[in-house]
């Protein structure tokens, strides 16, 4: 059925059940989502018992982007996320959990949360002045209550609060303004350790200040070592955790000596590290129960090592117990403790190795059975598990590896894997799977030979085809009970290959931490190749400067800020095959964006430096094209590029107090399929088509309530072709631009005002402008019938400059959006969708371009012509219907970026969204018009065929048989 | 019981009944014969030589036979316009949307008058003699000009069903967007 657009448009507002982003039958087959945490980081990864008496433990973690969550480690599944500061994170933030207690302790930036260990809701929240340093449960308080130790560092001064841990509340606060920096705070049975770091950079010495756990006074203060022994705060390795006694550990900054002090002593002791030695980490049990032994794990540049020392709880003398043989190739170490006893695990390349803290002897040695080539453990935690009656241990450790995942052994075999690089992602992009190359090679031949020639290597070449024809048959029945029964033709045998439809695409995905991922988008998403393209020291991120897929080659080449440029290639194929080239990193950021400019041999990318300027110019770039860059942040340069040679053309320079917050432009595939719109008295209003048109949007803060403006910017002269301002703008919240065919729309939170105008108030608000190029219908403007345009081209009078006409509206939203994206379709019929991340609901909206009309009538309702038309009547707010949500049940955190990318039908949008989660679907705003839906049921049509066919078999002998009769007997 | 007898009459039952019909029965006098059907016209071909010689139809003269058939002919030439204000309100009363009562409407609406402009000629052959050829001319204009009206109703019915090209918006696909003679490439950051 194929309703003409106005009826579908009534349908649309009469049947809102029948809006619906997906059905029930297509979830999990249209779309697919990787629930993600993130990279846990060594410090905030732990197993716990989420209740007292429970046996069975979960693994908690807070990640490094900031997602706080538990997984159950015996099947990798999440029971609970939370994402802790509304966004991604770049690691940090704290977690302890309290032996025994069912709620986990958390800090990030400037508040301190606890929640439920079992189901994750938050059990306070509590908002400070200062950044948290600084996080530990107290395991032993006067009341039978475990509280909460938060270390601030507020304006220069040391604030150490001991929070309740049943309400947050705060039980006592010592503050110290001496201008130390707040370091770590530790805690024994009865006092409270805070240790900060006094000097100045480069020569500090450690100052224990210890307070007595019950009130919170001072007691006493120590700085350990005369001189000024600690170089940088890295260098302090351990503040020793809860143990019975508690230690600081610190070594100077070439790795040659270890320092280890108990805490509350002023003494120290001096232990030699082996030479080479890169870097040191100390593993220690937290429970107050366990010995107090630790051990130091010694990493060089070739193996690894680890030393176990004790600490003497009587004379605090710390003595090496054992030392664990060197071992050439990664490792990684965790601390267990099982009441008193404590067992450190190793995982090497080869093997896990559990060993108890007392005595190198080996309790329990598993060879690592992996399905990869080699896996590499970077850091993870363990839990021992004496067998009862038994002399025998189980183990399993949560391990990441340096391949960016999150993997859990147990007893040497790898349960599972989470693909935990996929978050962090910072740029993706759709890249077609190439056609063979013959096959392109061949069309290509044919569309340049004569008609004849052509026709007859066409023949010739379907001739050739039929080889393949006893397989194709071979398959149909499979296909067809595939078909039928709704089952999917398992993908391992079936090569990477294009389909009819054309959602058989891959995305690339890039990640901050160097990795590059390819996923199927027509196979659930699933991971085809993951590869490290660059190992980035801590602390530093990949950032991509600009994405290009060529479909017909399935080359992406991504270029970096670093001077570094990547390529990954796809190969087609029986088994894919997916070839990675990268060259850099070097040097400092030299990169800001990239621009692709068409060249004789296709578009290329270019780089553009620092200072706007584009670098790597060749001659062979085609004429007339200019590239817009920013200048400094409140400029925006248009460089016209000729010859190989640059030229600034114009410059765009934002008034005095405006900044520039969000640019949008025109999507590089952006299909229209009418250049006109027509009205319901069927005249035309012709749509404003320029492609070289930005949107611009800043925030002008000269007044005291920011306000937004919006810029609409000819690229080519620079123009501005029309401008908007909203007043009472929160510069804070997401301002967002997008635009696509002829119209754009921003969104942000600001002032709006009732009509009645006595009320002001402050919401969500999308606003969407259409361009026309005359505000008069069949009038096709200034240029007229003109076959092409130059934006530089003179003009005779002052009129005659091509301005659109613009139609605004704006719309009240129920929750704010973000990553705003417009659908693609391929030729550009379908109807659109501005798809749009839900911070607060964690989902994907689409909003129907219908919804988002500024011609809809306001104040009465839509005469027969605009009803025709598909417009209704005007509603100031857009509520997030929820069945207009992609996303449906999924919690999809932390988006990013939404891409689209068309289909081959026309009906359907490709949509991927990255960030932390990564999620994709299929979207088709006008209904699947083109294809059978999932819902289609084929065995009812088959049946409903088979029974009339039977039927019909049945009823002709007997119906033949009473004709013959009729003819034959007498008439009455 | 007598035994079987070769039956005597040879010939059926129905053989007996066609050669003696039965005996016709006397109607009763009460009831009178149909108009023109008397019970004695069948009886013998002499009475109804005797109803023509009674009344003897008079030979009208090729003059006003020429007339009457000019007379019909006109009949015939304006029976289109006739049917034209029934068709004018059964085509405002079915709407202007595509439904199948409305397309079957216009169908007809454009089937009869073509059809009748394309048997002008047959349906005057019948009264076109040699001596009102003349007149039988203009009858024939007049019929193809009903027709013609006839035929405008139908395309005033398919034009307020916006069906006819008369509007812009049903050229918009033929006209072309304007090429831009630069190109622009946002080169901004990710």
């Amino acid at each position: 059925m194929h309703l003409p657009t106005q009826l579908s448009a009534l349908l649309l507002v009469a049947l809102p059940s029948a809006v619906r982003a997906v059905f029930q039958d297509e979830v999990g087959h249209i779309d697919y989502h990787y629930e993600l945490l993130g990279l846990p980081q060594r410090e905030t990864t732990f197993f716990h018992k989420p209740r007292r008496d429970d046996k069975a433990s979960l693994l908690y973690t807070l990640s490094d982007v900031g997602v706080l969550g538990a997984v159950n480690p015996s099947s990798g599944a999440i029971l609970w996320r939370q994402l802790l500061n509304g966004t991604i994170t770049d690691g940090g933030g704290f977690l302890r959990a309290g032996e025994g207690q069912n709620w986990l302790a958390s800090a990030y930036g400037q508040s301190v949360h606890a929640w439920d260990a079992v189901n994750g809701r938050n059990k306070f929240w509590m908002d400070f002045a200062g950044e948290v340093k600084d996080l530990e449960v107290m395991e032993m308080t006067e009341n039978n209550r475990k509280d909460i130790l938060a270390l601030f560092d507020e304006n220069e001064s040391t604030v150490l609060r001991r929070l309740s841990g049943n309400d947050g509340r705060v039980v006592w606060e010592y503050m110290e303004t001496s201008g130390d920096v707040p370091l770590q705070v530790s805690t024994n049975v009865e006092k409270v350790f805070v240790i900060s770091l006094r000097g100045s950079a480069g020569a500090y010495n450690l100052k224990v200040t210890i307070l007595d756990a019950l009130s919170g006074k001072r007691e006493d203060e120590l700085v350990l070592g005369t001189k000024a022994d600690v170089h940088d705060k890295d260098d302090v390795i351990l503040v020793g955790a809860n143990s019975a006694a508690p230690i600081i550990a610190w070594t100077d900054d070439t790795r040659q000596q270890l320092r280890v002090s108990v805490l509350g002593q002023k003494t120290r002791q001096e232990f030699a590290l082996p030479a080479d030695t890169i870097s040191v980490e100390i593993h220690a049990p937290h429970i107050v129960q366990s010995q107090p032994h630790f051990l130091v794990h010694s990493k060089t540049s070739t193996g690894h090592t680890a030393e176990v020392y004790h600490v003497n709880l009587r004379t605090n003398v710390i003595t090496k117990a054992y030392q664990l043989p060197f071992t050439s190739g990664p490792g990684a170490f965790s601390t267990s403790s099982n009441g008193a006893n404590v067992y450190f695990t190793r995982i090497t390349d080869e093997e896990l190795v559990i060993f108890s803290s007392t005595s190198d002897t080996v309790l329990g040695r598993w060879p690592l059975k992996t399905t990869e080539s080699r896996l590499v453990a970077l850091h993870g935690v363990s839990e021992v598990v004496k067998k009862a009656g038994t002399d025998s241990y189980a183990v399993r450790s949560a391990a990441v590896t340096d391949t960016d995942e999150w993997i859990l052994i147990r007893n040497g075999d790898v349960v599972w894997s989470r693909p935990e690089g996929l978050t962090g992602a910072v740029a993706a992009t759709f890249v077609e799977i190439p056609e063979s190359e013959n096959l392109a090679k061949t069309l290509e031949q044919e569309a340049h030979s004569n008609p004849l020639e052509a026709y007859i290597h066409r023949v010739k070449r379907h001739l050739e085809d039929l080889q393949y024809l006893p397989t194709y048959l071979k398959n149909i029945p499979t296909r067809l009970m595939s078909s039928i029964l709704g089952t999917e033709v398992s993908s391992h045998d079936v090569k990477l290959a294009r389909d009819t439809f054309g959602f058989h695409k891959l995305v690339v995905l890039a990640t901050r931490r160097g990795m590059i991922y390819v996923l199927d988008a027509g196979d659930h998403g699933k991971i085809l190749a993951s590869k490290r393209v660059f190992d980035l020291p801590t602390g530093q991120k990949w950032a991509v400067a600009g994405i290009k897929a060529d479909d017909s080659t399935g080359i992406v080449t991504i270029l970096g800020t670093n001077n570094d440029e990547t390529t990954v290639k796809i190969l087609p194929g029986t088994s894919f095959n997916i070839e990675v080239l990268s060259k850099g990193p070097e040097g400092s950021p030299a990169t800001q964006s990239a621009a692709l400019l068409n060249t004789v041999s296709g578009p290329r990318l270019f780089p553009v430096g620092l200072d706007g300027e584009l670098q790597g110019l060749t001659s062979d770039i085609l004429p007339n094209q200019v590239a817009v860059v920013r200048g400094s942040d409140k400029e925006l340069k248009g460089v016209a590029i000729a010859d190989g040679k640059q030229t600034v053309s114009w410059t765009f320079v934002l008034p005095k107090f405006q900044r520039i917050v969000d640019i949008a432009a025109r999507p590089p595939h952006d299909a229209v399929a009418s250049i006109g719109r027509v009205l319901g008295d069927r005249t035309v209003k012709y749509k404003y088509l320029n492609p070289n048109t930005l949107v611009v949007a800043a925030v002008d803060e000269s007044t005291k309530i920011p306000s937004l403006v919006i810029y609409l910017l000819d690229t080519v002269s620079g123009q501005i072709l029309a401008s908007s301002k909203h007043e009472g703008v929160d510069p804070n919240k997401h301002i967002e631009c997008a635009m696509a065919e002829n119209w754009f729309t921003c969104t942000y939170f600001g002032q709006y005002r009732l009509r009645d105008g006595a009320q002001s108030l402050k919401g969500y608000q999308i606003v969407v402008s259409d361009l026309y190029e005359t505000d008069k219908p069949n009038d096709r403007g200034v240029l007229g019938d003109a076959e092409n345009f130059s934006s530089l081209g003179p003009i005779d009078a002052p009129g005659d400059v091509p301005l659109p006409s613009v139609v605004s509206q704006t719309f009240i939203l129920s929750a704010p959006i973000s990553a705003l994206e417009v659908t693609q379709t391929r030729q550009g019929i379908t109807s659109r969708q501005v798809l749009a991340y839900l911070p607060e609901n964690h989902g994907i909206v689409g909003i129907p371009r219908m919804v988002l009309e500024p011609r809809r009538p306001v104040g009465r309702d839509p005469t027969a012509a605009e009803a025709e038309e598909g417009l209704i009547k005007y509603h100031p707010a857009i509520e997030i219907d929820p069945k207009s949500v992609h996303t449906h049940e999924r919690d999809v955190i932390g988006v990013q970026k939404i891409i689209a990318a068309p289909a081959v039908v026309e009906s359907t949008s490709l949509v991927f969204a990255y960030g932390i989660d990564v999620f994709g679907s299929r979207v088709a705003p006008s209904f699947l018009f083109d294809i059978l839906g999932k819902g289609f049921n084929k065995v009812t049509l088959i049946g409903t065929v088979l029974a009339i066919t039977a039927g019909v078999m049945i009823l002709s002998p007997m119906v033949r048989r009473k004709q013959i009769n009729a003819l034959w007997g007498a008439p009455m | 019981m007598t035994d079987l007898k070769p039956v005597a009459d040879p010939a059926p039952r129905w053989v007996t009944d066609l050669a003696n019909p039965p005996p016709y029965k006397s109607k009763p006098a009460s009831i009178p014969d149909p108009p023109g059907y008397s019970s004695q016209a069948v009886s013998g071909p002499s009475k109804k030589k005797d109803v023509s010689r009674a009344a003897p139809r008079e030979q009208p003269s090729p003059e006003k036979m020429d007339q009457l058939k000019l007379k019909k002919a006109w009949e015939v030439a304006l029976a289109p316009a006739k049917n034209l204000p029934m068709t004018l309100i059964m085509m405002y009363m079915s709407g202007n949307s595509l439904q199948i009562f409305s397309i079957m409407m216009v169908f007809m609406a454009f089937k009869n008058p073509i059809m009748g402009l394309l048997s002008t000629n047959q349906a005057f052959e019948r009264f076109e003699t040699d001596s009102n050829r003349g007149s039988i001319l203009q009858v024939k204009a007049a019929y193809v000009l009903m027709q013609v009206l006839a035929l405008a109703v139908g395309v005033w019915k398919i034009n307020s069903m916006g069906l006819l090209p008369t509007t812009r918006s049903d050229w918009l696909a033929w006209e072309v967007r304007r090429e831009p003679l630069e190109h622009a490439v946002p080169a901004l950051s990710l």
